[in-house]
This record gives structure tokens, C-alpha cells and sequence, in this order.
């Protein structure tokens, strides 16, 4: 759930997770655009159950999503990369 | 070093620590570099919201303005260089100086060289293993905390607040306030045994009465939105398939915790608050001495002027032991006055009258804070959560029982390295950040040699592509 009462945000996009449409503003973490979307699920451990966020942080690794598709794909921390309108992201 | 300095001094870690340090060191003519994985200057206790927003009367409280003031300051200075986004994941101590090589958190890779190195990375909350902890949903309270704070997100709808850490309080306030629901708050400590020990030191409390009204504000706003807040209680699983759906809550007395008592509290979100510890991974890959933290993790030794025992490496904040944030930034002015004496742009006769002044309020916090760290503990109740089943390593799914097995076999190895050689607990990509601390108390249980030395310190220290560093 987003914040609205004190916040002004810019220009709402859409990122999208496993190929589903999220909604997301600059500035906004992939971890915040999936969490505020109710996806609370990011990695997948090694018997494929999904992992999300823990610390919010960078310490723990947890939110990994592969982000860009192609020979871009690339593994990241969630929490501390910006959405970008059209990112792919998926929970590997 | 072959090479010249980049800069005098390279700052990992843009909290007040780093803060104040830069503006000592900048302010003496040194260079200064400050890195960061954030995008902006802050640290946790001013995770502050990214660029694009527009938030007013963020962070309103008393408790913020003087660290608020250290920001502004700091962030005006155009003669220190800020490099957000930024992963530090290697210290390398050279001749005359160090190398660093950093990683931005979107890619790319890159080496700092600098004269002296200031380790102001702070700390994140003690990661305690439960049943079900490995759901998504589950989270560390201050996870949930920068959510709020930085991308104004109340990452969920229904939380459980469930520790030992009166900072829980506040950041269930926070959740409330910022329209989230809180069904409960578990403190695993009686509450009469919180206020007996604050009773004991009644000086001290008084002392830091702005600290104790920020806890108890937060628990009068909790009670009038009718927040159910339990002592003696704590959370026995995270109940859930895919995402947290509830937790079963057990009594708990004299931290000795009970079996689960059938009660289910419904919830999507569950924030734990046991303890904090301080990120220890550079200070020891550098070969700094460090001394087991109080709750695990380690807290690097610094001398009176905040000299690390490796030349030329200084520490300040919660790198020398969690003790909160205007410990942080006194020490942080310390380290900066001390980083400007040795660098021969101050006399130390100049900074002397400072310096006395700084030490004697780091001396009155630093008595609050172990009280508060005393009202805090987890000890003894944390290693009773997980059962054989509970994961220990998050990174590599190594669970307890494999751990205890390892740590039972007639050729069981001295020392929780061989351990995580064996279970490969420890080897994933958090370094061991999540779970040494409980693979060393498992270990020091059985009588394990693990009191001098943790899992051996392990290149790089964040997860970074290796296109990255040799390009």
C-alpha cells in the first residue's frame, strides 16, 4: 500500500514481473513497486519456493530478481534498484 | 602503492557516522570520497526518499532533527564526493594507502584508491531462524522501516510486530500511523522485568528521557489505535504456503519459550525486532581485530581516536558496536577530527578541547545505550526458536538440523569454518551475515572452538558480477 497523504509522486509506469504488469514510479525500488503491487515473493530458493524481501537493506540478498531479458539479463538486489518503465523482471 | 591517492580519505557508509567524519576531514582540506549503496546520502536512521518525491514533514520527530541538521550540512558540501549506488566489495590495504574495488548495485565495476579508509557501514537487525521465517512476507522490522521511511510503501496489510527490541514499538507506530494494520506486538520479555531495569538506573533514564518518550509515545499512540501489545510473548511459527498467512504465538517465561498455544493471529506481514549487529564483513577482511558482539556479529576494536588496529583504517558508529545514532555521530566527529590530526592538516593541541567534549558525551550515551541493550536482549530465548526443519542458511537452505548433525559427528571439524565447509552454511551470497551468528553460538553449545573466529572472511563481501571487476 502506498503512502498517499504527504507524497507527490511523478509519473506512474508499468514494470513488468514474470510478464504481468506492475505499477511503479520513479524512484521507486522494484522491491517497493512489487510489495505496493502485493507481491511479496522475489528469488527462488534451491527447491524453487519463492523468497522476498527481508531486510530491505542490501545485506541479506533475498530480493534477487533477474532483471532485462536476453544477453541483459542480470541478477540484482531488489531493493536497491529503481524501476524503469517496461523493466523486466522475473523471480529467478 | 604504485599508483597516487585518488583521495585522502575514502567513507563507506553514508550515515552520520560517515556524515560528520566528511565534514571534520573536508573541513581540514583533506579529499573525501563517500561510498554507498543507497542513492542518497542518509544512512538507515535517514533512509531518505528517492529524488522524485515530494514528502512533507518527513520524519517529523524530535529524535531526527539534529541528525537532519549533520545532513543538510553534509550534503551541501561540494568538496565531498558522493558516490551512491555504489557496492564496496573488497578493502585491500596497501603499502601507503588501500584499494577498494567497488561494484554499482546496477553493475559496472571500478577501484578507489585513498590515503586512509573510514568504515561507517553501520548495522542491520540480528536475523533470528523460526519456523517459517523463509516465507515471503517475513521480514526484519527495519526492513519494514525503510519502506515506510524512504519509498513511503507500508509493504503490506496486516503485520505482527513480534522481539525483544523496544524499537519495534516505534516502527509499529510508524506502520499505523502510516495507515497499515498492526495486529499485534509480542515482546518476549515481561514487561514488569523492562521497567525494573530501567528502575535500576534511574540517572541514566532520566538522562535520555527524549530517547524513552520517542518508545513510550510510540506505545501510548499503539494502545489508543487499540494495537493489542503482549509481554511474554513471542512468536512460535510463520504459519503460510507461499506468503505469510498468520503466526501461531507462544508464552514465553524468564525467556524460556512454550510450545505453541493454539491461538492463530492472522497476518500477511510479520516483523521481527530481536537485536542488531554491526556489518563487520570489510573491517575483517582487512584483518582489523574485532570482538564478538554481544548478540552475535562482530564489533571492530577502535582505540580512543577511532583507529582500527590496521593503519590507516578508522571505524566509527555502529561498525564499533550498535549503539545508536547520536553515538554515531560523535563518533563519526571523532574519527574525522582524528583522520585530520594524522594527515597532519590539524595539531592535535587544536582539536583537544573538541575532542574531550565529544568523549564525554559519547560517555554518558554510551551508558544508555548498554541499558537499552540490556532492556533489549534476546539472549537465551533466540536459539530455542528453530526446530530441526527451520532453515538456517537462507542462501544455501542449510537447516538447524543439518547444522547440529554436523556439529555431532564423531569427526567434527574445530571451528564453524569446517562447518560451513561441510554443510556449506555460510557460503552463499550474504557471505554469512545471516547465520554465522547462530552457527557459532550452535557450535560454542557443543563446546566448539568458535569464540576466537567466525567464518573465515571471504572476496567479495557483495554480490558482484565478476565481468564487473576484471574489466
Amino acid at each position: 500500500m502506498r503512502i498517499e497523504h504527504d507524497v507527490a509522486r511523478g509519473a506512474a509506469f508499468e514494470i513488468l514481473v514474470n510478464g504481468t504488469p506492475c505499477r511503479a514510479y520513479a524512484g521507486e525500488t522494484v522491491a517497493a513497486a512489487m510489495l505496493a503491487g502485493g507481491l511479496a515473493g522475489a528469488r527462488r530458493d534451491t527447491a524453487g519456493r519463492p523468497r522476498g524481501p527481508f531486510c530491505n537493506m542490501g545485506t541479506c540478498c533475498e530480493c534477487m530478481v533477474t532483471i532485462g531479458d536476453g544477453d541483459n539479463r542480470r541478477r540484482m538486489r531488489g531493493c536497491l534498484i529503481d524501476a524503469a518503465p517496461g523493466m523486466m523482471v522475473t523471480d529467478g | 602503492m604504485a599508483e597516487a591517492a585518488d583521495y585522502d580519505l575514502a567513507i563507506v557508509g553514508g550515515g552520520p557516522a560517515g556524515q560528520a567524519a566528511a565534514e571534520q576531514a573536508a573541513s581540514a582540506g583533506l579529499t573525501v570520497i563517500m561510498i554507498d549503496e543507497q542513492a542518497r546520502m542518509g544512512g538507515q536512521i535517514l533512509r531518505q526518499p528517492p529524488v522524485p518525491f515530494r514528502v512533507t514533514n518527513w520524519l517529523p520527530g524530535g529524535i531526527y532533527r539534529r541528525l537532519k541538521r549533520q545532513l543538510a550540512q553534509t550534503e551541501a558540501r561540494r568538496d565531498v564526493t558522493w558516490r551512491g549506488r555504489t557496492s564496496v566489495a573488497g578493502l585491500f590495504p596497501e603499502e601507503d594507502g588501500f584499494t577498494l574495488l567497488i561494484a554499482g548495485t546496477a553493475g559496472g565495476g571500478g577501484r578507489v584508491r585513498a590515503r586512509r579508509v573510514l568504515i561507517a557501514a553501520g548495522c542491520y537487525d540480528l536475523p533470528v531462524a523460526l519456523p517459517g521465517w523463509t516465507l515471503p512476507g517475513a521480514m526484519s522490522a527495519g526492513g519494514v522501516q525503510a519502506f515506510v521511511k524512504s519509498q513511503r510503501v507500508v509493504p503490506g496489510d496486516r503485520f505482527v510486530f513480534a522481539g525483544t527490541h523496544p524499537l519495534q514499538l516505534l516502527v509499529a507506530a510508524q506502520v499505523a500511523a502510516a495507515g497499515g494494520t498492526v495486529a499485534a506486538v509480542l515482546f518476549a520479555q515481561a514487561q514488569a522485568a523492562m521497567i525494573a531495569r530501567l528502575l535500576r538506573a534511574p540517572l541514566i533514564a532520566v538522562r535520555n528521557a527524549p530517547a524513552l518518550l520517542g518508545a513510550a509515545s510510540a506505545y501510548l499512540a499503539l494502545r489508543r489505535a487499540g494495537v493489542p501489545i503482549r509481554f511474554g510473548r513471542t512468536v512460535r511459527r510463520i504459519e503460510g504456503e507461499t506468503v505469510v498467512t498468520g503466526v501461531a504465538p507462544a508464552p514465553v517465561v524468564d525467556m524460556i519459550c512454550g510450545p505453541a498455544d493454539g491461538a492463530t493471529i492472522a497476518c500477511d506481514r510479520v516483523a521481527l525486532c530481536f537485536a542488531f549487529v554491526p556489518q563487520a564483513d570489510l573491517p575483517r577482511a582487512a584483518g582489523a581485530a574485532m570482538r564478538a558482539g554481544a548478540h552475535g556479529g562482530w564489533a571492530t576494536q577502535a582505540d580512543a581516536w577511532m583507529r582500527s588496529t590496521v593503519p590507516g583504517l578508522y571505524v566509527a558508529g555502529e561498525t564499533t558496536g550498535v549503539a545508536g545514532a547520536e553515538i554515531a555521530l560523535l563518533e563519526g566527529r571523532l574519527a574525522g577530527l582524528a583522520i585530520a590530526v594524522d594527515a597532519g592538516r590539524v595539531a592535535a593541541g587544536a582539536v583537544s578541547g573538541d575532542v574531550r567534549g565529544i568523549r564525554r558525551r559519547l560517555a554518558r550515551l554510551g551508558r544508555f545505550a548498554a541499558l537499552l541493550d540490556d532492556i533489549a536482549s534476546p539472549a537465551g530465548l533466540i536459539d530455542q526458536l528453530p526446530d530441526a526443519e527451520t532453515i538456517l542458511c537462507r542462501c544455501e537452505d542449510v537447516r538447524f538440523g543439518a547444522v547440529a548433525a554436523a556439529l555431532d559427528a564423531a569427526a567434527a571439524p574445530r571451528g564453524v569454518s569446517g562447518i560451513k565447509l561441510i554443510t556449506r552454511a555460510g557460503m552463499g551470497l550474504c557471505q554469512g551475515r545471516t547465520c554465522e551468528h547462530a552457527v557459532r553460538r550452535l557450535s560454542a553449545a557443543r563446546g566448539g572452538q568458535v569464540s576466537a573466529a567466525g567464518f573465515t572472511p571471504r572476496f567479495p563481501v557483495r554480490p558482484v558480477a565478476i565481468g564487473d571487476l576484471i574489466r
